[in-house]
């Protein structure tokens, strides 16, 4: 199999038959990525090709530290980021102060059955200020004043976002896989 | 980097970790293709090589313009399709000439034509066959030449080519005048140089610049270019040009592991730095674990977050090479000291380097592995060098020098903790140059 620097070069070269070996390569894994993103299957698919176009304009930037599809999957987050914006920028929530996080959780091998395909649906289910949250920060790894300045939101809705979401996934789940014992329990 | 982490991000974050979706067929043919784009360096290169191949251009544009400024050739002057021949001619007892022919055929015509009316032999040109002359301006038709040697009338003839004449030898010494050496005329020259050479730095006072320094080693630099000189005066040449140098030290003690992204995915542009004394490697590389007994080694992982020295990693590599490459731009004055078949040359003067290549990496041969870069490091710099040189000429035209050169970096390399590291170098330049 070609190394990813030989299909970059040829990328950069002008070879679209080296970028069509990159598009095919990536693009099931960063599609996924748009779906948890975009909620359905049509923005999704906009946004991958939006992302991909942006990847080839930006390829020779890459400077072949870290990795590759780590630089890839910045750039269709970023670009379902500035969908997001334009589209639900208006429909702020207001500051909630004080959320607490909730008080009692399964443990994650309640949760071992479940199938990836499931995960994405809950997330593409949830609400799209919900939804951005959540992955930015329990995906992504961003913090709460890093998703504030990505999302035009204070870091305080922020938290009230990610706290919200938590709670309909966690019930979304336990639903799914039936385990509600502990939670009346604790 | 995680405040909490509560079961369900944990659950989510590792089942959706490595999912795939076939995206639908038709995204691909509504992704145009992407504009074919150069590497900073490549186009640097480019405009380098554009640059140096315009200087030459335009000096060898102007060595053709002075050099054609004389009459026209003989075989210049014959007609397309005619039977005209180059006649030679040659002067028993002159030196080679070159120029100015007008001059000195005309001197010539004038004494063959004072020695024939003062009843002496005339000059004779001799041929092997018949020929034609196209030798005047003044003829209007070819001249058709027995096979017996022919009289030259001087007001024939003026001017034309570098021949071979025949008459008594104290006529034509006395007709030509001294003609300047063809040396003096040589005021360009062009050539390229390479230069191994080995670097070396000092600490001064700053303690811990001189504990990292201790801590590292130079590495085989080199220097390349092209060169363009003009002759002052006939000891004296300035000389400029274009070329490339590199320098770089070796960072020893670091060892390097690759893997750590399977057991740490993050979103840094890097996680690992080490301080050097050129500045600060970042490791761009989130793949890498690094680490090192001299506290050079810092880290973005917090201690209760992970532990990659419990991960099961592979090392790639014991140290770390630093990588420098500038464009340079130098000005030298060269004084003649020594005008014999072998020149001494002293040279001075300051060379202007632009940064095009900020690397590091670890490993050796196929196993090289990226590392990152440097922070810190200028961008431009100003060095000073001293040369002393030998020069020898192999034709009238073509010389092989051989210059040791010191060279010291006026402006630091880069500044770090206050201290400005200005590293020297020592290197052999050798190369082929060519005059005109």
């Amino acid at each position: 199999m070609a190394k990813d620097k030989d299909i970059i070069d040829g990328c950069l070269s002008g070879s679209r038959r080296d970028q069509e070996l990159l598009y095919r390569r990536y693009s099931p894994r960063l599609y996924a990525v748009c779906l948890q993103y975009s909620g359905n299957t049509e923005e999704a698919r906009d946004v991958l090709q939006e992302g991909f176009i942006k990847i080839f304009e930006n390829l020779s930037h890459f400077s072949h530290e870290g990795s590759f599809e780590g630089w890839m999957r910045r750039i269709i987050v970023n670009t379902a980021l500035e969908r997001y914006r334009n589209r639900y920028y208006l429909n702020r929530v207001d500051d909630i102060e004080g959320v607490s996080e909730p008080e009692a959780e399964p443990d994650t091998d309640d949760f071992a059955g479940l199938e990836a395909y499931d995960l994405l649906n809950m997330i593409m289910e949830l609400p799209p200020k919900y939804r951005m949250v959540f992955n930015l920060y329990a995906i992504e790894g961003y913090s709460h004043k890093e998703i504030g300045e990505m999302m035009g939101i204070s870091e305080g809705t922020s938290k009230s976002n990610l706290s919200r979401a938590r709670e309909i996934l966690q019930k979304k789940v336990m639903i799914l896989t039936g385990v509600t014992r502990r939670m009346v329990n604790v | 980097m995680f405040e909490r982490e509560p079961n369900i991000d944990i659950v989510f974050r590792n089942g959706l970790k490595n999912l795939e979706v076939l995206p639908p067929a038709d995204v691909w043919d509504n992704i145009p293709p992407m504009p074919v784009r150069h590497s900073r360096l490549r186009v640097i290169s480019a405009i380098a090589a554009g640059v140096a191949a315009l200087v030459s251009l335009s000096l060898l544009a102007t060595w053709y313009v002075r050099n054609s400024s004389t009459p026209v050739l003989l075989s210049e002057a014959a007609a397309p399709g005619s039977d005209a021949r180059v006649i030679s001619f040659e002067i028993p007892g002159a030196s080679p000439v070159t120029r100015p022919e007008e001059a000195r055929i005309s001197n010539l015509v004038s004494s063959a034509a004072a020695s024939e009316s003062e009843g002496q032999p005339a000059i004779t040109l001799i041929t092997d066959e018949p020929s034609v002359i196209i030798a005047s301006a003044d003829l209007t038709a070819p001249r058709e030449l027995n096979e017996a040697p022919v009289k030259v009338l001087p007001d024939d003839i003026t001017v034309i080519a570098a021949g071979r004449f025949a008459g008594p030898d104290e006529v034509l010494m006395a007709s030509l005048p001294e003609l300047p050496a063809g040396k003096a005329e040589q005021r360009f020259i062009v050539g390229a140089s390479l230069s191994p050479a080995m670097g070396f730095s000092q600490a001064g006072q700053n303690g811990r610049l001189a504990e990292l320094i201790n801590s590292e080693k130079s590495r085989p630099a080199y220097s390349t270019g092209v060169s363009v000189g003009y002759k002052i005066s006939d000891r004296l040449t300035i000389h400029s040009g274009i070329g490339l140098s590199s320098i770089g030290q070796t960072i020893n003690d670091i060892n390097v592991y690759a893997g750590l992204a399977d057991f740490y995915a993050v979103k840094s542009n890097y996680l690992y730095s080490v301080e050097t004394a050129s500045g600060l490697i970042l490791a761009g590389n989130t793949d890498l674990y690094l680490t090192d007994s001299k506290d050079r080694v810092g880290t973005l992982i917090q201690a209760n977050m992970a532990d990659p020295s419990k991960y099961l990693l592979k090392q790639v590599g014991s140290d770390i090479q630093q990588v420098f490459r500038y464009l340079e731009l130098p000005v030298m004055l060269r004084y003649k000291f020594l005008d014999r078949k072998v020149d001494l040359n002293l040279s001075g003067g300051f060379a202007y380097g632009f940064l095009v290549d900020n690397s590091a990496y670890t490993g050796e041969g196929s196993d090289v592995v990226r590392v990152g870069h440097t922070e810190g490091v200028n961008t431009f710099n100003l060095s000073s060098q001293v040369g002393f040189g030998m020069e020898y000429s192999i034709t009238q035209k073509v010389t092989f020098n051989l210059e040791p050169v010191f060279r010291y970096y006026v402006t630091p390399l880069s500044e770090i903790s206050g201290s400005l590291y200005k590293p020297y170098s020592l290197g052999f330049y050798s190369g082929f140059f060519f005059k005109f």
